[in-house]
């Protein structure tokens, strides 16, 4: 079975999404693209509108 | 990455050890929420510094979309501005009229200066021009954000002087500057470059400043959301049309693959302005023959484009 993304980075290149274009939480809080990741993680990934 | 991976698999923050929450590329370094929030006020503090563009009195009119980047310049300016006696900021939002769009930024940009105790001013493209965006670009709607840019700097300039403004405060960050030296570099027009600079120079018009011009867009994201101000928005549907967003995709990409890029172009044309200081590059400033308004030709932006519709 595939082991799936270890971390948020792999995570985000794997959707083909910049580092530079989302911010990403991990259970509610703000990570770097280098923090690990679990399958039990809750990940929500949010892309920075452009302007404002 | 180099820095050892902390508590619960986060690398841990390079001033103070707790769990990071950013990466900052371009200085290889991790910082966690507490500490990119002074960084971030402390950047803005030294930019406003450094480059006078605050002075004790000044009132200043912040451009407030609603969105991100006037969200954390409204945030930021209410914070640092007790160091100058006397500044005052008032916030003015411009209502363009994107059906879809608009309605929720307003909230979100109501409910920020109640929350801030900032007064709140708005003013419309119906105002300006009798039209809203919507109807203005039927037919027309790749010339979207030439249009929307054009009067939006008006109808802030107008508000910003009938509020009493001495100043107008955008929220212009890190990236937008990078891509607009990129933009004007692939034009071939120098004359912009240099015109887009944030000093406070001519006596003529209000001064227009840009406090966040080295903070990255990721970063300014960053510190709203462990503030609890990060509000998602919808885009605004003309992104689209964008040459703009051509040229961010572009830098994105270059940016990741050589972090520091973004700064380096900041950097290259503020080299240019030095080189440049007292050269004839700047067009003389005219007056619009039809409205008066301060522009570089015979008629002004807004008057050309009241003319062809
Ligand atoms: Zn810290
Ligand atoms: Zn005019």
């Amino acid at each position: 079975m595939d082991p799936g993304p270890a971390t948020v980075g792999e995570l985000l290149g794997g959707l083909g999404l910049h580092p530079q274009e989302v911010i990403v939480a991990r259970n509610g809080t703000l990570v770097p693209e280098q923090a690990a990741i679990g399958g039990d993680d809750e990940i929500r990934i949010i892309r920075i509108a452009h302007g404002g | 990455m180099e820095s050892p991976v902390g508590e619960k698999g986060v690398p841990a923050c390079g001033i103070c050890g707790e769990p990071a929450v950013i990466f900052q590329p371009a200085d290889r370094r991790y910082l966690c929420g507490t500490h990119l929030v002074r960084e971030v006020e402390d950047l803005v503090r030294a930019t406003v510094q450094e480059n006078a563009l605050i002075r004790p009195g000044d009132r200043i009119a912040v451009g407030l979309s609603g969105g991100k980047d006037s969200t954390a310049l409204l945030v930021i300016l209410s914070r640092i501005l007790p160091a100058w006696p006397g500044a005052n900021l008032v916030a003015i939002t411009v209502d363009e009229g994107i059906a879809g769009y608009r309605a929720d930024t307003i909230r979100a940009a109501q409910s920020l200066t109640g929350r801030l105790g900032v007064e709140h001013r708005m003013v419309s493209f119906a105002d300006i021009i009798g039209q809203d965006l919507d109807h203005l670009l039927i037919g027309r709607e790749k010339e979207a954000c030439t249009v929307c840019g054009i009067l939006r700097k008006k109808a802030l300039a107008d508000a910003a002087r009938t509020a009493g403004a001495t100043v107008v405060a955008t929220g212009h960050n890190l990236d937008d500057e990078a891509q607009s030296v990129l933009m004007n570099a692939f034009r071939g027009d120098l004359p912009r470059l240099l015109r887009t600079t944030d000093a406070r120079t001519a006596a003529d018009f209000l001064p227009r400043i840009k406090p966040l011009a080295a903070v990255p867009e990721k970063e300014i994201a960053a510190y709203l959301f462990v503030q609890g101000f990060f509000t998602e928005l919808p885009e605004c549907p003309y992104t689209k049309y964008a040459l703009r967003a051509e040229v961010r995709t572009f830098l994105s990409d270059y940016e990741s693959a050589h972090p520091g890029t973004m700064q380096n172009l900041v950097a290259s044309k503020k080299t240019i302005e030095r080189c440049c200081a007292g050269a004839p590059v700047m067009e003389p400033l005219r007056r619009c023959r039809e409205c008066g308004d301060p522009c570089s030709g015979d008629l002004c932006q807004v008057c050309r484009l009241r003319h062809s519709l």
